[in-house]
């Protein structure tokens, strides 16, 4: 397919009515969260809009967020933006192997000189570059090399974006994201472990209409996707506020869909587009299927004190850390009583040997000395 | 790491050991202290008795000084009841004690919770406010005083902005909030809040003392 | 033996997440725009976090009106008018039969079932050539 159709021209080719090119607009805008209102924005501006070409690199990953991309709705939208975009390497999808798709990258490398689209997948091992390689070449390597003349890098899934699992304490690969290492290059961060299919197409669409990058948060994420946290948009949140909880996940409060903050949800500090996007075509949510949210689209989300801790309690808090504490504390006051004790002797006898030579007195100073105490 | 798993980490952890820490320590340092002997012969079998309700009894205002202590008598109330809705019936708090010590209980809806809080507050500003302003109370009050009442009123403040979202992001806010905790938790040993626990050896202290003479206190 | 959602003992309860009456009152604000201004407005309703089952209740709440359609284009949608006229449920599937857009629409027509000006200048086109070919047959 030529690079400079645009991509209503692309789809008009493939028999596509103008309707049929409205319709795709219309869900696009839906995909994006943009609103409806933008619809016509995106039929004016993809009547421009040139194909980008792709180069996708898979580091050390496990292929979810492929699989997770290719069971997005296809054939759909999203499988025609894939259309319209030249997908030109992805070693995992792509037919050719060996030396033939690693000169694939090269030429694809060459071919678009003005720039190209990074997609990655995976983290990057820098413990030991031996960790994962591609043709001899180490993760490393490959991706400065092909962020080099990149437009824009899209990390997608929560390995590229944040380390991820490889990234977990203790971290035995030396695990990185792409924003570690590449520094002067715009990156779209796309966690989810793995990501929603239609946030990872629909932030490639968003580059395809707009020509340019998303609105991203503090953390690199697109606001269209990650701008609310799950709690906010989560339906069982009525509960949350009525103090019903399901304590266990077969309680009564479980079957009757009660909020799910004391298994362990993390949905309050959790920001992706689950609760509305959903998963499966649509068809629901881990919180619609009865699990807490495990935060996978947050940094470090597996080392945050375990997926069935309530995000109230303490990570590293533990009882038996407490209990130590109060022998402690016993062992250190006693300790102090006693050093203070021997004091309190000499003061007594003191006393004692006053009131023994004042014997008339005695009931009286002992009275008192509870009260000098 | 992010502020909100420094809080959750390190910061928590730390202070709920210097919290249980310290107030064993103190309750532990000054009861095995000698004790005198008391050499008068008790008016009562056991003294012990009129020591348990001393402890209960304080509960109940003195009614000879309601008149005059009224203010103090309801804001107290307030505070008190109010902290203990919020620290022991709001659900996420109660998933911290459930974590720690295995203990559940049932909660109250977040928003009566949030109410109390409220309430509880105010009447933290109420207390802080008549210190500065009242003759006889800015005399006797220390910098004790005026500390343990903001840090007690820290966590109830961004307690409530971290529910209502309000001035920041959700896991900013919960950070803030659970430092404040923190703060609080260390606070409560070092300070006059020590009285969260020693209210009941000292009340019952003194009420098994007056037992013994015969006094009903 | 298959293990159907049915026999999973998880009911899932009417969760009073109150987006029915919300989305009921941005319809008749809606309405009221169209009447005043000639406005029309677009609801996307896969933007909104649905309960379960909640679809089923705003479909029931809008009802069903006189008109219907079907267009097929890049896979099929439905066009839906309402009990309300002017409010359209719009439905559109890809070619697997799957929702890729749902929305409810405040026009007199919703916008893709009206003919675009560029398929009717194409189809002006078309008809002018077929007319030649019969007038040349005659
Ligand atoms: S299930 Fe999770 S996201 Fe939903 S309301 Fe409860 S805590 Fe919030």
């Amino acid at each position: 397919m030529r690079n400079d159709l645009s991509l209503s021209e692309v789809l008009r080719q493939q028999g596509v009515s103008r309707r049929g090119f409205l319709k795709f607009c219309a869900a696009t805008a839906s995909m994006l969260a943009l609103g409806p209102g933008m619809a016509p924005v995106i039929a004016a501006a993809l009547e421009k809009a040139r194909r980008p070409s792709v180069i996708w690199l898979s580091f050390q990953e496990c292929t979810g967020c492929t699989e997770s991309l290719t069971r997005s709705h296809s054939p759909s939208v999203e499988g025609l933006i894939f259309d319209a975009i030249s997908l030109d390497y992805h070693h995992t999808l792509q037919a050719a192997a060996g030396t033939a798709a690693e000169a694939a990258r090269e030429a694809a490398m060459q071919a678009n000189p003005d720039g190209y689209l990074v997609v990655v997948d995976g983290s990057i091992p820098l413990g030991n570059p031996g960790y994962s390689t591609i043709a001899g070449v180490s993760n490393v390597d490959m991706l400065r090399e092909v962020a080099a003349g990149a437009t824009a890098i899209v990390a997608v899934g929560t390995c590229a974006a944040f380390g991820g699992l490889p990234h977990a304490a203790p971290n035995p690969t030396g695990a990185v994201s792409v924003s570690d290492i590449i520094k002067d290059k715009p990156i779209i961060n796309v966690p989810g472990c793995p990501p929603i299919p239609v946030v990872i197409t629909g932030v490639l669409a968003h580059f395809l209409v707009f020509g340019q990058l998303p609105e991203l948060d503090g953390l690199g994420r697109p606001m269209a996707f990650f701008g609310h946290n799950i709690h906010d948009r989560c339906y069982r949140r009525p509960f949350y506020e009525q103090g019903k909880f399901a304590e266990t996940f077969d309680d009564e409060g479980a079957r009757q869909g009660w909020c799910l903050y004391k298994l362990g949800c993390k949905g309050p500090v959790t920001y992706n587009a689950c609760a509305t996007a959903k998963w499966n075509q649509g068809t629901s949510f881990p919180i619609q299927s009865g699990h807490g949210c495990l935060g996978c689209s947050q940094p470090d989300f597996w080392d945050q004190g375990g997926f069935y801790h309530a995000l109230s309690a303490g990570t590293s808090t533990s009882g038996v850390g407490l209990g130590v504490a109060a022998v402690a504390g016993a062992a250190l006051g006693a300790a102090s009583a006693l050093g203070t004790r021997s004091s309190q002797h000499e003061a007594r006898r003191e006393v004692e040997q006053i009131v023994n030579s004042q014997p008339a007195a005695a009931g009286c100073a002992r009275g008192g000395e509870q009260g000098k105490k | 790491m992010t502020l909100l798993e420094f809080a959750r980490g390190p910061a928590l952890q730390w202070s709920t050991i210097i919290l249980v820490l310290g107030l064993i320590l103190r309750i532990a340092g000054a009861w095995l202290l000698a004790h005198d002997k008391d050499y008068s012969r008790p008016r009562v079998d056991a003294a012990w008795r009129g020591g348990l309700r001393a402890v209960f009894s304080r509960f109940w205002p003195h009614q000879p000084f309601v008149r005059q202590t009224w203010f103090h008598i309801l804001a107290g109330y307030v505070l008190h009841v109010g902290l203990f809705v919020v620290v022991f019936l709001y659900a996420p708090h109660i998933a911290f004690i459930r974590d720690l010590t295995g203990l559940n209980w049932p909660g109250l809806p977040a928003n009566l919770v949030l109410f109390v809080g409220a309430l509880t507050a105010a009447s933290l500003v109420a207390f802080f406010v008549r210190r500065l302003v009242h003759p006889v109370m800015r005399t006797i009050s220390t910098l004790d005083d005026y500390l343990s009442n903001l840090i007690t009123l820290a966590p109830l403040v961004t307690g409530i902005l971290a529910y209502a979202h309000f001035g920041g992001r959700y896991e900013t806010l919960l950070a803030i909030h659970l430092l404040s905790v923190s703060l609080l938790f260390v606070w409560i040993p070092l300070s006059k809040l020590a009285h969260v626990i020693t209210f009941i050896p000292s009340r019952f202290q003194l009420g098994a003392w007056l037992g013994r003479r015969g006094v009903k206190a | 033996m298959s293990t159907g959602l049915s026999q999973i003992g998880v009911r899932v309860v009417d969760a009073k997440t109150g987006n029915v009456p919300l989305l009921l009152t941005e319809i008749r604000h809606a309405v009221e725009r169209l009447l005043d201004s000639g406005e029309t407005h677009v609801i996307d309703l896969l933007a909104l976090p649905l309960a379960p089952g909640e679809d089923k209740r705003i479909e029931q709440a809008l009802g069903r009106g006189e008109a219907s359609a079907r267009v097929d284009a890049l896979g099929p949608s439905e066009f839906q008018e309402t009990a309300f006229a002017g409010v359209w449920l719009v439905t559109h599937f890809n070619a697997a039969g799957e929702i890729v857009g749902r929305f409810v629409e405040i026009a007199p027509v919703p916008e893709i079932l009206q003919a675009p000006e560029a398929d009717i200048r194409d189809g002006l086109r078309r008809l002018a050539d077929a007319l030649s070919g019969v007038n040349d047959a005659q």
